[in-house]
């Protein structure tokens, strides 16, 4: 009896295994799509839900969503004849400020990451644009003040800094300043991948210094350049104080203050949230591409 | 014979004298460029803070500052009030998500991600436009302080779920199973070893919190009432209505202060090595 039974009760083992472990994943999901629901709650209810609704909002005529929705496709037909200057401004101001990091940056970025040792202090100094466009734009303003103390020793340098006070020049210095930060750390991590050795081979074999950027370099951050530029592009795509207080009324023209004029003050809720569609399908357009060329914070 | 060999000698060292000056040279311009940058990035706050006091005479004055404490404390203390109480929220709802990702086999955690970081790629007026119209006929909570903390966090968690998803992969399993294996239930696990190890991570995430929250004003310019108006909200508002005043440059140059004061003991206890791949290098 016993050696009959004993077979019986063996094979029986493994085959409720297999089902308790199945049973054992499933409830480590349910765990985790607990964990998960705080957050996705909140993206839901503020960020999905909203941005949807702004969509709808878009589709109807003036204000007219809130009381009898009149739905209508002008209002994209209205940012692409009457606004199409907005949406040029914007993206030229953009694509200028983020080609200005590009220049700018890049020499900053190649000699912090092989040459300078104080590179924390850098990195604590860097901090000062990113606490905000605001203040940056308003100390910008007082410093291209012309009867300003740091006007008067700009004008004693050749700079006459009544032409640069509200002007296209000051506007994009702002934004590249601000953005300046972003370009620098993407552009860092593509070069602090590319091991010196390759420069140093490249020198060795008889190399130019042009010659080593257009070979080696250049190809080698190729990604991380290209991140950071679409990175400070998708930035400045939603840039509103620094053409308001350093720029023309040509310079104000861009989506992110039209928007806020249309929908907070003439009350066109229609218009203002067309234009709102057409900013964030330009900024996660640029992000999707962006995110393609790095590898992202999680390398993923 | 003798000659050549003398001239064979002597032709490496000349040119010596010239390659070391070129070397400094370079090094003069490429340090130069580097502190020329760095000074660009302090100018504006310099300015500001020159600005806020300067005495109109001539001579300096903290008469400004008397603002800060007098007029503008309702705005600080909204602002800091606000900061601190999304910085809360989004440890709460931030420490589960990042666990739920890391360590729990949920399916789709590539688009979970994506979609909790959509708002980090939306830029701030269209989550301005979008919340104010949201705010006032979906949720019926219109210039409401509810409604500017539900901003901000959506706003900033995301910038709080990265680094501490980075720190929880670092930490191995073992600690945990070792705690299990010791006896200790889950909610000491977590207390006692977990988030202590999670610590620069979290703090990481506690700083950009603070950062991009103290010094918003985008977003709160479309959804603020005038009861909630932050300092930094205050800052944008006076100089569009009062133009520059040295009382707004008082504010301003607080405001970057106390940001930068964080930053600064930040750095000093923990080093920039947490912040990689976020908002901040």
């Amino acid at each position: 009896m016993a050696q009959t039974t004993l077979p019986q009760s063996l094979p029986a083992e493994p085959a409720a295994l297999p089902l308790t472990e199945a049973r054992q994943t499933r409830r480590q999901t349910l765990i985790g799509v607990g964990l998960l629901t705080p957050a996705a709650l909140v993206a839901l209810c503020f960020s999905i839900v909203p941005l949807f609704y702004l969509v709808q909002v878009s589709l109807t005529r003036g204000s007219s969503f809130f009381f009898t929705p009149e739905y209508t496709f002008d209002n994209f037909q209205t940012v692409g004849t009457r606004y199409v200057s907005t949406v040029w401004q914007t993206l030229k101001l953009a694509s200028l400020a983020s080609l200005l990091d590009l220049v700018f940056g890049y020499p900053f970025a190649y000699i912090l990451i092989r040459k300078v040792r104080y590179r924390e202090f850098a990195r604590t100094m860097m901090t000062f644009p990113l606490f905000g466009p605001l203040y940056l734009a308003f100390g910008m303003f007082y410093i291209l003040l012309p009867n300003g103390p740091f006007g008067s020793i700009l004008q004693a340098m050749g700079i006459n800094v009544a032409n640069y006070l509200f002007s296209l020049p000051a506007t994009l210095f702002a934004m590249a300043v601000f953005t300046f930060p972003f370009m620098v750390m993407n552009m860092g991590a593509a070069l602090s991948n590319v091991d010196p050795v390759l420069e140093e081979a490249a020198k060795t074999l008889g190399a130019k210094p042009w010659q080593i950027f257009t070979r080696v370099l250049f190809p080698l951050s190729r990604g991380g350049i290209l991140a950071g530029f679409l990175m400070c592009f998708g930035w400045n795509l939603g840039v509103f104080a620094q053409p308001l207080l350093l720029g023309r009324l040509q310079e104000q023209n861009v989506l992110s203050v039209v928007m806020y004029d249309k929908g907070l003050i003439q009350f066109d809720y229609g218009l203002a949230a067309a234009m709102g569609v057409v900013l964030m399908a330009l900024a996660f357009f640029v992000t999707w591409l962006s995110l393609r060329f790095s590898r992202g914070a999680l390398g993923t | 014979m003798a000659v050549s060999v003398e001239t064979i000698v002597a032709r490496p060292a000349a040119p010596e004298p010239r390659r070391f000056r070129h070397g400094a040279l370079l090094a003069v311009v490429q340090h130069g460029y580097i502190w020329f940058w760095l000074a660009i990035f302090a100018m504006p706050f310099l300015a500001t803070l020159f600005y806020s006091v300067q005495q109109t005479g001539g001579g300096l004055t903290l008469s400004a500052y008397q603002y800060v404490l007098g007029s503008f404390r309702d705005n600080l203390v909204l602002s800091a009030v606000s900061t601190v109480v999304t910085i809360l929220v989004n440890l709460l709802i931030a420490i589960p998500a990042a666990y739920g990702l890391v360590r729990y086999p949920v399916p789709g955690k590539n688009l979970i991600l994506s979609t909790l970081n959509l708002s980090l790629y939306t830029p701030a007026a269209v989550m301005g436009i979008s919340l104010v119209i949201a705010y006032a006929f979906l949720f019926r909570i219109p210039q409401s302080f509810i409604g500017l903390i539900a901003a901000y966090v959506v706003g900033t968690f995301p910038l709080m779920l990265v680094p501490i998803i980075v720190a929880l992969r670092d930490l191995p399993m073992v600690y945990e199973e070792a705690a299990k294996t010791l006896g200790a239930s889950r909610w000491q696990s977590l207390r006692r070893v977990e988030l202590p190890l999670l610590g620069p991570g979290i703090s990481a995430g506690i700083l950009l919190t603070f950062v991009i929250v103290f010094n918003e004003f985008l977003v709160t310019l479309f959804i603020a009432g005038p009861n909630t108006t932050t300092a930094a909200l205050r800052v944008y508002t006076l100089t569009r209505t009062a133009g520059f005043q040295p009382s707004t440059a008082a504010l301003a140059t607080t405001m970057q202060l106390v940001s930068f004061l964080v930053v600064l003991l930040f750095f000093q206890v923990f080093g920039s090595r947490y912040l990689k791949g976020t908002y901040l290098i």
